[in-house]
């Protein structure tokens, strides 16, 4: 089958989010795989918003611009979203105005029919159910489930309208409507960054998250509080970022695995506490979810903005782990990596994500749970007679141990100190020795990197390079360019802080693909492994990048 | 245990100027967690940057000299995941109400079980005598070298406003009442504030025509009166020092641990 994308458009306040959640669940439960993103204001009521749904037999992951169908839930949004609508594409919306598309006045058929005006956006999921060929059946299992909360009248009401849309849609379609998503055998979860990293946390044995909200790492945070008490993760709001990185630092001195999560100008004020962490030797999961800066920026639209950032926080030098996950799937893997590693290494680790991995839908068919555990390295203080916070040791990891786990005291401070914690100015000795076996945990930690992922790199002439929540739409871009007759390949990093061992093969033309305006991530990679760039494809204007963009752009600059 | 076995003696002679109010306080301290008799294993100190964080390094407890100003937002993330143990945070002027004054009030807000001891010495001692939200309008200081012109913060009713749901002040010439009170804060279950005024010689007495160590001792002798005291009366600018707010309140780590109860039976 081909890909159906589905924009639903409307007003903020109007529901467009309900709406679009619901269709994506039926389509999934349907068994297709789904992938959702949405685009809005940073506002609370108006402007016009967009949420966008691709339909596909196998999951594809990755945004598509372009709509085969466009509902409108006002004539605002009609006319903002139209000139995405393909010519052969089919409007919903309650006015008409093309030839191609569904007319039903969902807001008078709601109060006339159903005596209530609140159903009015869910005879639109019935329309848009109909024109997409699913089963009424499959939404009526949906919506039972979503209202069953709200009472039996509530769930009443809202079949009957979801019956009333897909009537009307499926009478009104004959003809034009091609598209047919019989029930089929697979079924995906439908996750997004923001509901995986909270999961995967759990599921690595975190205990504390605290946080101060910011868009777009806020939905990690809210899913805690309300989750929180269940998984047995703690979830602090704390009255700035300065302070969610310190307690997170406090609970993990204590012994409990411990993390925060912020947007850019949070994590400035975190940058500190980064430090701290360096040089107490304390661990700690920092989410750093971005967005266009610099400042307060475009909060809520994407970006890759915070790599080098990232990498260079802190004043002083210490070692630490970026990784940058390319989708739920791997944020949950890269998750339970950060914390044990976190933990192994005694040391910060930030996990960038950006508002489109954080908020878009993901269908993911598998976890595979089974090849990831939490591993603890906490000390046994039973083997410890006299007891050195700071033990100098051959690869630089000293045993770590928590207070009131046993007799030995735990002392810790953020001056340069001596093994056992103690303020010192032994500039001779003691002070070369501690910087050194702090940097040298770099050594051991550079073996646990992984290796970029490599797609069709031998047979390319030209090689694009990413990072992070963009894999999925270099892989249509690659598709995409194979078609036109190009021969590319991708070269992809996850995991950013220290590099592996890697090197660019020769005699290829490699350009980076990044959602910055300076190719941060060409910067890197020219520093680290000498490598040079015939440039980079940069994507800056808080949209997130597409396979579209990445062609043409392409084709504009560097054919 | 003795107050030797509470300290790290291969650490002495301390750090401190000859005078300084903070050696008095750490003696007071010490005292009052021997009266308690508490084991050195039960105590968790967190303390900033500062002439007064300095303390850390010869208490022999489980010691956290973090940094400048987040000693509390450190201590009560160390207090939430082990609330069994007995977490207090000594602090400077600056430390506790310039740079960490905002988790100072949340802190107190939370009314979390922690003992905050704010040694005001109205000064920035280990950075070369800067003027602090203590140092008095019309004092003076390396940067307010022709007389200061801010007003200083009231921390006692600073502390009462955010919350606190025990709050006193002593000083360093008050030596047995000190002692007293933060045997009291100590104990207190919710988040103490205790202002211990302490001179520093060096820095705010050179610069304010006080003469010796002795002479501010002196000071905060003249200086103060116990709580509602007739001295008060008859004279407004005495300060007062004394237990100012003690009472019960819902304390923030039982306050989560109802929450976690409730939750469960929800499921
Ligand atoms: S500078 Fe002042 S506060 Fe610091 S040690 Fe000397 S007397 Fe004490």
């Amino acid at each position: 089958m081909k890909d159906i994308n589905v924009i639903i458009a409307g007003a903020a306040g109007e529901g467009i989010h309900t709406v679009g959640d619901i269709l994506a669940r039926t389509i999934s439960a349907q068994g297709y795989a789904v992938f959702t993103w949405q685009e809005y204001e940073s506002r609370i009521r108006g402007g016009q918003n967009s949420y966008s749904i691709r339909i596909s037999e196998k999951p594809r992951n990755a945004p598509l611009l372009q709509a085969d169908a466009l509902l409108g839930l006002n004539d605002g949004a009609v006319n903002k979203y139209k000139p995405l609508l393909k010519e052969e594409g089919i409007l919903i919306a309650q006015r008409q105005s093309r030839k191609r598309m569904i007319t039903i006045p969902f807001g008078e058929v709601a109060k006339e029919e159903l005596n209530d005006k609140i159903f009015a956006n869910t005879i639109a999921i019935g329309a848009l159910t109909g024109v997409l060929g699913a089963d009424l059946d499959t939404l009526n299992q949906v919506l039972a489930e979503k209202f069953k909360k709200k009472g039996q009248g509530i769930v009443q009401g809202n079949l009957s309208a979801a019956q009333k849309g897909y009537r009307q849609a499926t009478q009104q379609c004959k003809g034009m409507c091609a598209w047919k998503l019989p029930r089929q055998e697979a079924r995906y979860y439908l996750v997004s960054g923001n509901e995986a990293i909270p999961l995967a946390a759990t599921f690595a044995g975190c205990r504390f998250i605290a946080a101060y909200p910011m868009t777009p790492s806020t939905g990690i945070i809210n899913y805690l509080a309300k989750e929180g008490e269940l998984l047995g993760i703690f979830a602090e709001q704390a009255e700035d970022e300065i302070a969610a990185i310190n307690m997170a630092l406090g609970v993990s001195y204590s012994g409990a695995r411990a993390m925060t999560a912020t947007s850019g100008g949070g994590f400035a004020l975190m940058v500190e506490g980064i430090s701290l962490s360096g040089m107490t030797e304390t661990p700690v999961v920092v989410i750093l979810a971005q967005r266009p800066g610099p400042a307060t920026g475009l909060p809520t639209r994407t970006a890759q903005g915070e790599l080098l950032f990232s990498i260079n926080a802190g004043h002083g030098e210490f070692p630490r782990l970026v990784l940058a996950p390319s989708d739920p799937y791997d944020a949950f893997h890269k998750i339970v990596k950060a914390f044990n590693l976190a933990d192994k290494y005694q040391m910060p680790v930030i996990v960038l994500t950006d508002h489109f991995l954080a908020d878009s839908q993901f269908s993911v068919l598998d976890f595979h749970l089974n090849t990831v555990s939490p591993t603890s390295y906490i000390a046994d203080p039973q083997k410890i007679r006299d007891y050195k916070r700071y033990q100098l040791t051959k690869n630089g990891i000293s045993p770590r141990l928590c207070p009131g786990q046993s007799r030995h005291l735990v002392g810790v401070d953020s001056d340069e100190h001596d093994e056992e914690g103690h303020i010192t100015e032994d500039l001779d000795v003691m002070v070369r020795s501690m910087v050194k076996k702090r940097l040298s945990k770099l050594d051991s930690l550079k073996q646990e990197i992984s290796l970029p992922e490599e797609t069709n790199v031998n047979d390319a002439d030209i090689v694009f390079v990413g990072w992070g929540s963009s894999r999925g739409a270099l892989l249509e871009g690659l598709r995409l360019l194979k078609q036109e007759g190009n021969k590319v390949g991708m070269i992809h990093f996850t995991e950013l802080w220290p590099l592996p061992e890697f090197s660019f093969p020769n005699g290829k033309t490699y350009i980076t693909v990044e959602s910055n305006a300076t190719g941060q991530l060409a910067r890197l990679l020219r520093s680290e492994y000498s490598v040079s760039f015939k440039g980079t494809i940069s994507r800056y204007d808080g949209l997130p990048l597409t396979g579209e963009y990445i062609r043409s752009n392409f084709n504009e600059y560097y054919r | 245990m003795a107050v030797k076995d509470y300290i790290r003696e291969k650490f002495f002679p301390h750090i401190w100027c000859p005078g300084c109010g903070h050696g008095i306080i750490m003696g007071g301290l010490i005292r009052a967690i021997e009266t308690l008799q508490k084991e050195k294993n039960d105590i968790v100190i967190v303390s900033g940057i500062g002439c007064s964080s300095r303390i850390c390094g010869y208490l022999d407890f489980h010691t956290l000299h973090t940094i400048h100003g987040r000693a509390l937002a450190f201590a009560t993330g160390v207090k939430l995941s082990r609330p069994e143990l007995t977490v207090i945070a000594p602090m400077g002027d600056g430390d506790a109400f310039a740079i960490g004054g905002n988790h100072l009030i949340h802190a107190a807000r939370r009314n979390i079980d922690i003992t905050a001891i704010i040694m005001n010495n109205n000064i920035y001692g280990m950075t070369g005598g800067q003027y602090s939200p203590s140092t008095g309008y019309g004092e003076f200081a390396t940067t307010a070298p022709y007389s200061n012109i801010d007003h200083p913060f009231d921390f006692v009713n600073l502390a009462i406003g955010a919350g606190a749901s025990f709050v006193a002040r002593t000083t360093t010439y008050h030596v047995t009442s000190m002692i007293k009170i933060i045997e009291k804060a100590i104990m207190h279950h919710g988040f103490s504030v205790v202002e211990i005024m302490s001179q520093c010689p060096t820095y705010f007495g050179r610069k304010n025509k006080f003469a010796s160590a002795v002479e501010m001792l002196k000071y905060y002798r003249d200086h103060t009166t116990p709580i509602g005291s007739k001295d008060k009366k008859n004279n407004p600018d005495l300060i007062e020092r004394g237990i100012f707010i003690e009472k019960e309140m819902p304390e923030y780590c039982d306050e989560y641990d109802k929450i976690i109860k409730m939750a469960s039976k929800g499921e």
